[in-house]
């Protein structure tokens, strides 16, 4: 006679496949990449790190020479491996800001850009220190010549603004495709090109 | 007769500089040509980030590339003609740190695509094991819940009414 009836053996087999099926679920659950949303995050922080004082005594007027230090950061979340890189434009208040509809960057002219590869879930963040060197100031209207930029001088060319009111940096996202073998503005995502930029505005003024 | 040699001087003199010329571009990248290998370079670390190469192993292939990034970018900002030399230095050490680049993550995506194999298959094993082991359990518990119950039985006192 056995020790264990035929009931209790189908009963087990019963256990075994029932936990079966759910530690294999398990399995499959831990060892399967789960697709998610694929992002890049763009921030500019003040001289203090925070989303606060963005100009020195809290006014916009940026005279020659003045220091203005900035915190540039993008955050890789797009679940590979980027090549990423900040343009850094200079607009007035005529010059288009980036389209986000048709995802185009803004046509004003380029001051510079910093490029890096950052991995996923990765923060860039770098300090951005600048300053206008050469401003020329004729007929009531402004227009910014040179920047210095963490150190290095940049030539700009023909941005101008009256009384030298409403000049903005602009800073675009750009990532690197594969397949074009080029810089993308922004970054395509299930099919949709997405953007991200910022601007912030600032008047050039006369030395105090 | 001295005519000659000098046009023959002359004619080596231009040969040499030709060839030597011709070395030079022939050993030394162009900044058009770094362009595609940066391309490779991240195809491939792509490649080995999706095998299963985990984030410090990324970050050792990236830290490379940023410096690879930074040389071509100082390369860039060499433009007189007496910078050639150096920037053109500059473009092949570029070169090299991609080579090296790309040839660490073709190892690293074999390495840890067999790694995630050898994962995925022995999580599935441990499944079959868990649901054993849960299964032998289950069975010591109901045969000792079984033998409880037909104790309790036994013990049971009856009592007429």
């Amino acid at each position: 006679m056995s020790l264990v009836s035929s009931r209790d053996k189908r009963n087990l087999i019963v256990v075994f496949i029932t936990l079966l099926v759910v530690f294999e679920m398990i399995a499959y659950v831990a060892t399967t990449p789960r697709p998610r949303e694929q992002f890049f995050q763009l921030y500019v922080l003040g001289s203090k790190r925070m989303a606060a004082d963005y100009y020195p005594n809290n006014k916009p007027d940026i005279s020659r020479g003045e220091t203005v230090t900035w915190y540039l950061g993008a955050t890789n979340s797009m679940g590979n491996v980027q090549l990423a890189e900040v343009r850094v434009k200079l607009g007035n208040q005529t010059i288009n800001p980036p389209d986000d509809q048709q995802a185009l960057p803004s046509p004003a002219p380029l001051v510079t850009e910093f490029k890096r590869f950052t991995q996923d879930n990765e923060t860039w963040e770098f300090p951005f220190v600048w300053s206008v060197t050469n401003v020329r100031f004729a007929n009531n209207s402004a227009q910014i010549l040179e920047f210095e930029i963490n150190g290095e001088t940049f030539q700009v060319v023909d941005c101008s603004a009256r009384s030298g009111y409403n000049f903005r940096l602009i800073f675009e996202l750009w990532t690197w495709d594969t397949g074009m073998g080029a810089f993308q503005f922004g970054w395509v995502t299930g099919g949709e090109h997405r953007v991200a930029w910022l601007q912030i505005w600032f008047n050039a003024t006369q030395a105090r | 007769m001295r005519s000659s040699r000098r046009i023959l001087i002359f004619t080596i003199a231009l040969l040499l500089i030709l060839v030597a010329a011709h070395s030079n571009t022939s050993t030394y990248l162009r900044a058009d040509e770094i362009q595609p290998r940066f391309n490779q370079a991240i195809t491939q670390v792509r490649l080995a980030e999706s095998a299963g190469a985990t984030q410090s192993e990324i970050t050792e292939l990236l830290t490379t590339l940023n410096k690879a990034l930074d040389l071509n970018e100082q390369a860039l900002k060499l433009t007189s003609p007496n910078e050639a030399q150096r920037r053109a230095e500059l473009l092949t050490q570029v070169n090299a740190m991609l080579n090296d680049v790309q040839r660490r993550a073709s190892a690293l995506e074999a390495v840890a695509s067999q790694r995630t194999r050898t994962n995925t298959v022995l999580a599935y094993v441990y499944g079959g094991i868990a649901a054993a082991v849960g299964t032998f359990a289950y069975a010591s518990l109901f045969a000792f819940y079984r033998r409880y119950r037909i104790k309790r039985t036994l013990q049971m006192k009856v009592t007429p009414k």
